[in-house]
């Protein structure tokens, strides 16, 4: 049975399911037992859980990690909140040196399954630490990896398959879309790691968009349809695996690429998605790939200066447009 | 230096309460912090009192140095050969003694107050309990403590006056198997334990105890003392102590052999010891002084204790500074600037 | 408690040769150029692991530093493994992915050796975690320096472990020196236990060079913790007669020869040897048998290491990630 749920509820969902499922499950983090999470993500789970399995924790990014960590390769399933995802800055030692490279460097002795849970993105005048899109530098560590999903079923998959992976997963939640309503089917399921999703499927460009950014480029590919400009709509989910097979396929189709994302353009996730479909489907191209991304710069914290900090339908579809120009082959 | 220089030193022991009966018992932690603050008041204190030369011990820290710092006080560090363990407050109480300090504050538990007592014998002590069991050394602040060593080492007050001399328990031990006889002493009591090692120094095990003296059996002590303060209470203050052997059969009593831990003891024998009167008593374990495991004696050793009245001459705070009141010794005769 | 069975007495010192045999082969083999990387010797800091360790069970969890093979011998490590780790062979504890700053055995419960300093502490909470929710009785202990003691995470962790009473010892090993500087020029404290009361948790001083020493407040910490009483800190004073890595021990700029030589005096091992045979636990005879029995496993285990095979090229992306799944690796 399918009910309409907000991307919380989901999320709130998998935990809970996965929970009941395994006693090996449990959670810990800044305010998420007693008072359910700032973003209300953990609501309820302490009173069904108790505090055993819901755990307050001082507000010691580092050490929750490492309780993580520890708890994981002892054979738990933790689930550890970081608030902000600006704070895995503070914990970076632990998810990089520590959680990701454990199994590596012991041989392959030891497993992680590890859920990291984080809040992303901006759009809430939160400005240059509170608003960050950091996943290009967890994607770049061997041993992670990372999901962002973007409408509330995606969530309730991707979170229990975090929380079910025995390596260690970074589940990037955006803050913008925490109230955002989908179908969502009430009995447990998994949406596997490292498969994109095809939003919208078109003939003339492909749009690769993840997190927030995977509404707005749907929006602009709806836009764009009633000019007649037919584009495929890609959400990656995973970003790390990245499902690069269902992105060239696409790039294969329609000869040319757009990449959006939150975070700044340069060195960002866009760049590595635009050198896959490159090396992949260079001879398909009929335009280079482009890049609609945050310029590179703190994030503002007036909303005036973070409107223009943001890419947004118009600068989609004005990236698209702009390699439709392009003459094809 | 002269002696006409009135000379209080300040003896801080950096290992006391710290050991492992935080662990075991209810003991405190005292910080360095805490024993910094006390040197403080106490140089202050002493100062105050007139005290012009302030000789502060060695200490592996450098404790009294960093209660030193930055106060204008006549203040002059001992050098001394560190050795980071016991030795270097019984090295500090050598030196004192030779530089004719007139009092030495000291700043520790009971196996601190010994040390000094074995580097000066009847040292003119005020001791300040910062250490575990606190039977020797007195719970008084800083501030008083070095105002009444300012006061005694000024002859403001006369030591005679103020202070009593403590006593000593003289162990000498015979053992024929390592073919060595030797004499320690201690200030408060000295026990045998069924262990071979000097390990983490305290006993906290009631079962090892095989037998204790206790020169100060006061029934308010904790330590080892407790023991025979419990059955056959001695003051600090009268002559002689008792004697205790453990085992089955006869009393049993209830004993704090650390702070906020209680054990229950059973007493085989309990007797008092005259001063000057040795008793002679088995070997066969390690010999604890003042609560610390300190020396292996053989089963075949005899170890002879003596209660002597020969310890260190431990002034009264209170009564010096109220000696000092009645003489009126604190108010200010100078005409002060608009007043 | 203050007796030791006689076993317990022997186990201490077994414990403490093989660290020793294992590091100056290890410092040997170094010094000839055939191991890769760096070695952080644990020579002189061999009661601290040992009487730790002889406290613990192979279920009871430990994490540790970059100065780690005495940690990991201490906790049960077997030789062969250890040193073909250190030579980079496929055959050691990582299959030589690890290496002598990260080497590690679940097995014994040795949740690894760290690069990071102070890292190691967080994981043993975690551990200690798991520990409470199973609510099996183990417990879990990390050995620190006094350098890591100044680091982030060993706050944080300490604080962790006290809120939410974890059954977890921090062991902190004071050798005086944060690789090549003084502690006096790195905290105004002299005692890092003096910290413990800022946790909230019991902590304790022992002399780092006496096992028996060591071993009596761990047994009293980890009693502690199996009965729910939470964390404690003890703070072993100890001393490395090695540089921070390599061999070299005298004629270094930043500490005097004078005081190598002085803390070489209190030798832990040779040291309690002495009282040993003085407390007749053993003879002369005894305790050299004990040297001559490990040093014929330290052979063997060289031998076993050098003719070990080196990892394939094939192993280089094995276990980025579970093995059912290398996604991400291969692109």
């Amino acid at each position: 049975m399918s009910r309409r749920l907000a991307y919380v509820q989901a999320f709130n969902e998998a935990v809970r399911q996965e929970m009941d499922n395994d006693p090996d499950v449990f959670c810990a983090g800044e305010d998420i037992g007693a008072f359910g999470g700032v973003f209300g993500t953990f609501t309820g789970l302490q009173k069904e859980f108790g505090v055993e399995r819901v755990v307050d924790t001082p507000i010691s990014e580092q050490a929750i990690i490492g309780l993580g960590v520890g708890a994981a390769v002892s054979g738990l399933r933790p689930i550890v909140d970081i608030m902000f995802m600006d704070f895995i800055c503070v914990a970076f030692d632990q998810i990089v040196n520590q959680a990701a490279k454990i199994k590596y460097m012991f041989g392959g002795a030891a497993t992680v399954p590890l859920t990291i849970t984080t809040g992303g993105g901006g759009g809430l005048s939160a400005a240059g630490q509170h608003s960050q899109s950091l996943e290009a530098l967890l994607c770049h560590i061997p041993g992670l990896k990372v999901v962002h999903p973007s409408n509330p079923y995606d969530m309730k998959g991707l979170m229990a398959a975090c929380i079910r992976e025995d390596n260690p997963t970074v589940m990037i939640k955006h803050k913008r879309l925490l109230g955002m309503k989908g179908e969502v089917p009430e009995d447990p399921y998994v949406v596997p790691l490292g498969t994109a999703n095809v939003v919208r499927e078109g003939t003339d460009a492909t749009v690769v968009a993840w997190g927030r950014m995977a509404n707005e480029a749907a929006d602009a590919a709806e836009q764009l349809h009633n000019d007649g400009i037919s584009v495929e709509v890609i959400d990656p989910r995973t970003l790390q695996p990245l499902d690069t097979e269902t992105i060239t396929e696409s790039a294969h189709k329609t000869n040319r690429v757009v990449v959006v994302h939150e975070a700044v353009r340069f060195g960002g996730l866009g760049a590595e998605v635009a050198a896959q479909v490159q090396e992949h489907a260079f001879d398909y191209l009929d335009a280079p790939v482009a890049r609609v991304a945050a310029p590179f710069s703190p994030v503002p914290f007036s909303p005036a200066l973070e409107r223009h900090y943001l890419p947004d339908v118009d600068r989609i579809s004005a990236a698209i447009r702009g390699a439709l120009e392009r003459p094809g082959a | 230096m002269p002696s006409d220089v009135s000379t209080v030193g300040v003896i801080v022991n950096p290992h006391a309460g710290k050991d492992v009966r935080r662990l075991t018992s209810g003991a405190s932690h005292v910080p360095d912090a805490t024993k910094i603050g006390i040197v403080r008041r106490v140089i202050a204190g002493a100062v105050e009192a007139g005290a012009q030369r302030i000789l502060l011990g060695a200490d592996r820290s450098g404790l009294a140095l960093q209660a030193a710092s930055g106060l204008d006080a006549p203040t002059a560090a001992l050098d001394g050969p560190l050795t980071s363990s016991h030795l270097d407050s019984v090295t500090a109480a050598r030196e004192m003694w030779k530089e004719d300090a007139d009092v030495v504050v000291v700043l520790g538990g009971d196996g601190t107050c010994r040390d000094v007592a074995a580097g000066w014998p009847n040292a003119p002590m005020i001791p300040i309990s910062t250490g575990t069991n606190n039977v020797f050394p007195c719970a008084v602040d800083g501030t008083s403590a070095g105002v009444a060593a300012g006061l005694v080492a000024t002859q403001a007050v006369a030591c005679g006056d103020v202070a009593i001399e403590a006593k000593r328990l003289v162990v000498s031990v015979d053992d024929t198997d390592a073919d060595t006889t030797a004499t320690e002493s201690a200030l408060v009591d000295v026990a045998l334990v069924d262990a071979r090692f000097v390990g983490a120094r305290a006993v906290t095990d009631p079962r090892t105890i095989v037998w204790v003296v206790a020169a100060i059996a006061e029934p308010t002590a904790t330590g080892l003392a407790a023991i025979a303060g419990r059955v056959e209470p001695v003051g600090r203050n009268e002559p002689g102590g008792v004697v205790v052997r453990t085992g089955a059969g006869g009393r049993r009593v209830r004993v704090p052999l650390a702070p906020g831990t209680f054990t229950t003891l059973g007493i085989e024998s309990v007797e008092t010891l005259a001063a000057s009167t040795p008793v002679v008593l088995p070997g066969g374990g390690m010999l604890a002084f003042d609560g610390e495991r300190t020396k292996a004696v053989s089963a075949s050793a005899s170890i002879s204790v003596s209660i002597e009245p020969s310890g260190p001459q431990v002034i009264d705070v209170d009564r010096t500074l109220a000696i000092a009141a009645a003489q009126s010794r604190f108010d200010v005769t100078e005409v002060a600037d608009g007043h | 408690m203050t007796q030791f069975d006689r076993d317990v007495q022997l186990d201490l010192h077994r414990r403490m040769v093989r660290i020793r045999l294992f590091e100056e082969a290890a410092g040997q083999l170094d010094e000839a150029a055939k191991l890769p990387g760096f070695l952080h010797l644990y020579v002189g800091q061999e009661a601290v692991a040992s009487g730790v360790c002889a406290a613990l069970t192979d279920d009871d969890q430990i994490t540790s530093n970059h100065r780690g093979h005495g940690h990991l011998v201490a906790k049960g490590g077997q030789f062969n493994q250890m040193m073909a780790e250190l030579m980079g062979k496929s055959t050691g504890y990582c299959k030589g992915k690890g290496g002598s700053m990260h080497i590690s055995s679940l097995d014994v419960g040795m949740l690894g050796a760290n690069g990071i300093v102070g890292a190691g502490s967080t994981i043993a909470v975690g551990a200690g975690f798991a520990n409470k929710y199973r609510n099996n009785g183990h417990v879990s202990a990390t050995f620190f320096g006094d350098g890591a003691s100044n680091i982030g995470a060993l706050h944080e962790a300490a604080n962790m472990a006290a809120a939410l009473q974890l059954p977890t010892l921090f062991i902190c090993e004071n050798n005086e020196y944060g690789e090549f500087t003084p502690r006096d020029q790195t905290m105004a404290i002299t005692d890092i236990v003096d910290r413990a009361a800022g946790y909230g948790i019991p902590g304790v001083i022992v002399d780092g060079m006496d096992v028996v020493a060591v071993h009596e407040a761990a047994v009293e910490a980890v009693d502690r913790a199996r009965r729910g009483d939470g964390p404690s800190l003890i703070e072993a004073k100890t001393y490395r007669f090695y540089n921070h890595h390599g061999v070299q021990n005298l004629g270094l700029k930043y500490r005097t020869d004078d005081e190598v030589e002085q803390w070489k005096q209190r030798d832990p091992i040779f040291t309690y040897e002495d009282r040993l045979i003085a407390a007749d636990t053993a003879t002369r005879d005894d305790v050299d048998a004990v040297w001559e029995e490990l040093r014929a496993d330290i052979a063997a285990a060289i031998e076993f290491a050098e003719s070990s095979p080196a990892p394939e090229a094939d192993q280089l992306l094995v276990d980025v990630y579970t093995s059912t799944d290398t996604a991400g690796v291969a692109r």
